[in-house]
């Protein structure tokens, strides 16, 4: 195990970090930025450094100056948390090079995962499905035509190069390809200078279903369910919640399992979580592998009652995970509600400021993982999420039941949340008969949302 | 620190939106204009200098006399005392700001007001430079020492003119972002070019 370890994170992850330290009796140091002197992880940490201004570019995405904090401070070992540089291969790289251990996967499997597009072709010879697209990119109108026929339409044309929407169209008919390929072709060029395209196979209203698992060094890995997450803004994830309501128990048992066999079998190594969108008929697309420990992680804890976070630091210790997917049970039904500092009056733009009344939500199943406390200031440097909500229930109703109490005993006073979303969904049809798709706050909006809550 | 003149004085509650506004505009007012405006005051001569920005103004005033103060055990001090409710440091010390509804008759001025101390630029590992011991002149912007970031000397530079005073941190020492490192004392005349 290691002796100390540097938190190069700030917020909630922060002191979840902190935490898991403290469970495993080794030391932390907590960097922070000059913004985030007086935030609750720094005071409640037995040693903190500031690393830099409050400009996350030179503070928590600076690598020099976070490796420079941790062997100064005699640390042997770095946790990114998420964001930041969580997921720089690179910077996992130069953490090894300083003889420190990077917490999560070693650089060689970060960097044979890094690739989204070689993921999915890694995973895929493993048996995971991936979203059926063209054989390679459209060579002219007859093999596009027989590829889309093959997928099977809608299909979706993609440039190669660039994203934001140009030279995509969704295609209906063989009549819109043809009639469609030469104008995204040009648009392609007009917009990335290539004019490569392909085809992807359309996915409408599909759930967002992710997969937590945990490997070892020794190639032995354990599934611990799967996430819902597709209730999301603007491709945001706002909630979520296990076991997913778009799968039979059966159903997601399966993914789970082929998910960590295709995982062991391409040499992962530490929790990871593999996204996967679910159509309408129940069929799971593999998307993107995420590398690190996960803000709603706390949602397979409550069912688990599995530490993620100290399993992580276990792992990247070289230690053997321990357990084995038999002694993995899952209990009952949790749901997480991100609070963030936003306005859902004002397209949820987000806000900073004193929190000048501040009171914690209890009771049985609650847990709220926060770094707020009063008088505390949230500065605007940095993302908007004030703390993680997580109701478990024996099932979902009474996890329903117990994350809307919970949420009206919440008190952030001097900050706007986005706590009114929540009570909105906890009202709402679609998503009490678990029929949410990612798309579907966007299409309906989250002003008609907050309405129709109010109505009621 | 720079504070709005706000247009209706009564008003003291800023939004949240307000607050992100002035964060901003404090980071450009202290990033830029406040080192430029130490730097005048110190070369002039001058005792006091304001200069008005948009809604907001900053005033500089030449410190009347001086004693040195550990900012960062005051910090701690006063963490522990008022517990979560203790004001962020100054990340520029030892200057009186003044701004609407304050002026000089708020108080008098201290004795930590005759000094400034240089901030580590860096988190590593300290060296002093070693024609930079206690009693030489030096310029604003003189090099003070290094911090060594991961086998990158970063400069401790001068924030202004005077007599290199007291060192907080010895050579080899592992220091954090913005830690105080060398006392700088006001010299009571803008140094003359011939000695610095």
């Amino acid at each position: 195990m290691f002796r100390k370890i540097l938190i190069a994170n700030r917020g909630e992850i922060a002191l979840r970090v902190l935490r898991a330290c403290r469970e495993l009796g080794v030391e932390a140091v907590v960097a922070y930025s000059e913004a985030d002197r007086e935030s609750l992880p720094v005071q409640l940490a037995d040693e903190a450094i500031c690393i830099g201004p409050p400009d996350a570019k030179r503070s928590y995405l600076l690598a020099p100056a976070v490796i420079s904090a941790a062997l100064v401070t005699g640390c042997d070992a770095v946790h990114p948390g998420y964001g930041f540089l969580s997921e720089d291969e690179g910077f996992a790289e130069v953490v090894a090079a300083h003889d420190l251990t990077f917490i999560g996967p070693r650089a060689t499997v970060l960097e044979k995962f890094a690739s989204k597009e070689g993921t999915r072709h890694l995973l895929g010879d493993q048996g995971l499905p991936t979203i059926p697209g063209s054989d390679g990119m459209l060579r002219d109108e007859m093999h596009a035509l027989g590829e889309a026929e093959r997928i099977g339409y809608p299909v979706l044309i993609k440039p190669s190069a660039g994203g934001g929407g140009k030279g995509m169209r969704m295609i209906r008919t063989p009549r819109e390809l043809e009639s469609s390929l030469r104008v995204c072709r040009s648009e392609a060029k007009a917009a990335f200078g290539d004019d490569s395209l392909y085809l992807e196979k359309w996915l409408d209203e599909t759930r967002h279903v992710e997969v937590q698992v945990a490997v070892d060094r020794y190639g032995h890995g354990v599934h611990m369910g799967e996430r819902d997450c597709s209730v999301q803004r603007r491709h945001q994830k706002i909630l979520e919640e296990a076991p997913t309501p778009a799968l039979s128990p059966d159903a997601s048992t399966e993914l789970s399992e082929r998910a960590v066999r295709a995982v062991v079998a391409a040499g992962y190594e530490n929790v990871g979580t593999l996204e996967f969108l679910v159509d309408r008929s129940g069929a799971a697309y593999f998307i993107e592998i995420n590398c690190r420990i996960q803000v709603e992680h706390p949602v397979t804890e409550m069912l688990t009652g599995i530490d993620l976070v100290a399993t992580q630091i276990r792992i990247a210790a070289g230690e053997p995970l321990g357990f084995s997917q038999a002694d993995v049970t899952f209990s009952g039904h949790a749901i997480e509600f991100r609070i963030n500092a936003e306005d859902p009056s004002a397209d949820f733009r987000p806000g900073a400021g004193v929190v000048e009344r501040y009171h914690a939500p209890g009771g049985p199943g609650i847990r709220f993982d926060t770094h707020l406390y009063a008088g505390y200031e949230v500065p605007p440097f940095y993302d908007s999420l004030l703390g993680k909500l997580i109701a478990w229930g024996p099932d979902r109703a009474t996890a329903i039941a117990r994350g809307r109490a919970a949420l009206s005993e919440l008190v952030v006073d001097g900050l706007v949340t986005n706590v009114a979303i929540h009570q909105a969904l906890l009202a709402n049809q679609s998503f009490l008969d678990g029929r949410m798709t990612t798309n579907l706050l966007d299409r309906v909006g989250s002003a008609a949302f907050l309405a129709a809550a109010s109505r009621s | 620190m720079p504070e709005p003149a706000p247009s209706d004085p009564r008003r003291t509650e800023r939004t949240a939106a307000e607050r992100v506004v002035d964060h901003a505009a404090i980071d450009g007012l202290t990033g830029g204009l406040l080192p430029a405006l130490m730097a005048k005051l110190t070369a002039t001569g001058l005792g006091e200098l304001e200069v008005r920005e948009g809604d907001w103004r900053v005033r500089l005033r030449r410190p009347a006399d001086g004693g040195v103060r550990d900012k960062r055990g005051q910090d701690r001090a006063a963490r522990a005392a008022a517990g979560h409710h203790a004001p962020p440091p100054s990340a520029v010390p030892n200057l009186t700001p003044v701004g609407p509804g304050r002026d000089g008759r708020d108080g008098p001025l201290g004795a930590a007001d005759r000094r400034i101390v240089a901030t580590s630029p860096a988190v590593g590992i300290f060296q002093v430079a070693a024609d930079r011991r206690a009693g030489t002149r030096v310029r604003a912007g003189d090099r003070l020492g290094v911090v060594d970031m991961l086998g990158v000397a970063q400069q401790v530079l001068a924030p202004m003119d005077g007599v290199v005073g007291a060192s907080l941190a010895e050579s080899g020492d592992a220091v954090e972002y913005g830690q105080e490192l060398v006392v700088i004392e006001f010299a009571s005349a803008p140094a003359p070019a011939a000695e610095a």
